[in-house]
């Protein structure tokens, strides 16, 4: 018999899997900011002294594992993007160094027009160099139960 | 007076609006709503305090909750504490029938939602489970129903002589007043908009 949502919650919800650390390039916060189409001069013009990463940047740095070792066979298939939410906490700015922290912040299930599906809520809480959080980026893998 | 009784704001897992962004919605495009009720999905929203919105904007702002059951989902006006106590909200697969006694016993009123949609609406269930007792009211209006789906719970809830409400189901601000419920009396909280719904002195109405 498989693992239930409550049973994989209570396991796995909370538990920190790995980390990485990155190291901010104002060229990379540049690119970011023009790929969106940003125009606000605190994300695209270095040369102010707020020059700041643009609130998403942070969902690009995506090295992360997206489930940890050993997490259960939930649902039916590999599932799918079910986007991501960013949360901006503080400015990000060039020559920063970011520690990500990468957890399973939520399991729950819902149902719908398409019958009931299981989200998996992966979280990396991002610190910068004086241990400030900075950021929180969600990303949910929606798998179908059936 | 006119109010969406079903609404999501960015409290739900997939809602998008702000409460304050509805507001300014309403009062910009002039939608006759005098107020609505936020029913986030699987939760009670303990936290959300809307009341300077409700006099900035002059709207009446209600909180109630969507739940799910294994009939599909249902609303619930008039969440309290003793009710929470009863079934867990966040569950997907609550007997409708302890949803439906549990609101009744503890002064709240519950109803079906979207019963005409598929998988999660009451009537895709009696297609092949025992009809639910105990239900008194359902949405017959749902912003968010395809065609024919809003027919057939107008049909069905004609046929029982069910009281029929409408919402929005709104997850944008952009939808918000699609469907609506215009009631008799001037409710100015959830006692009033409880006694309201089991008075049945509403009809349903789209703006869609």
């Amino acid at each position: 018999m498989g693992v239930t949502i409550e049973e994989a919650r209570a396991d796995w919800v909370g538990v920190e899997f790995e980390t990485a650390q990155y190291t901010i390039e104002e060229a990379d916060l540049l690119d970011w900011a023009t790929s969106v189409e940003e125009a606000d001069p605190r994300f695209v013009d270095p040369t102010r002294d707020d020059f700041q990463a643009h609130p998403t940047y942070t969902a690009s740095l995506t090295s992360f594992r997206m489930l940890p070792d050993g997490f259960p066979e939930l649902g039916n298939g590999r599932g799918i993007d079910g986007g991501k939410a960013v949360t901006s906490l503080a400015p990000v700015r060039p020559g920063d160094v970011l520690t990500g922290h990468s957890l399973i912040a939520d399991i729950y299930a819902k149902t719908g027009r398409s019958g009931t599906m299981i989200f998996i809520v992966h979280r990396v809480n991002f610190e910068n160099q004086r241990g400030e959080q900075v950021s929180t980026v969600d990303s949910r893998i929606i798998r179908n139960s059936d | 007076m006119i109010l969406d009784l079903h609404t999501h704001s960015i409290r739900s897992d997939d809602g998008r609006a702000k409460v304050e962004n509805y507001c300014q919605w309403i009062r910009k495009k002039e939608i006759p709503l005098d107020g609505f009720v936020l029913t986030e999905h699987r939760q009670f929203d303990d936290d959300s305090d809307y009341r300077g919105l409700e006099d900035r904007y002059q709207l009446l702002i209600l909180k109630a909750s969507e739940v799910e059951t294994d009939y599909g989902h249902v609303l619930v006006f008039g969440v309290n504490d003793d009710l929470r106590q009863e079934f867990d909200f966040a569950r997907i697969d609550n007997p409708i029938g302890e949803v439906l006694e549990a609101a009744k016993r503890c002064g709240a009123v519950a109803a079906p939602c979207h019963p005409g949609r598929p998988n999660v609406g009451l009537f895709a269930h009696y297609e092949r489970k025992p009809e639910v007792e105990g239900i008194e009211l359902i949405e017959v209006f749902n912003g968010g129903s395809r065609p024919g789906e809003d027919d057939w719970s107008v049909r069905e809830a004609d046929a029982r002589g069910w009281a029929g409400f409408g919402g929005s189901d709104s997850h944008i601000v952009s939808r918000i007043g699609f469907c609506a419920t215009e009631f008799d009396d001037d409710i100015r909280d959830m006692d009033g908009l409880l006694t309201a719904l089991r008075s049945k002195r509403f009809v349903p109405r789209t703006f869609r």
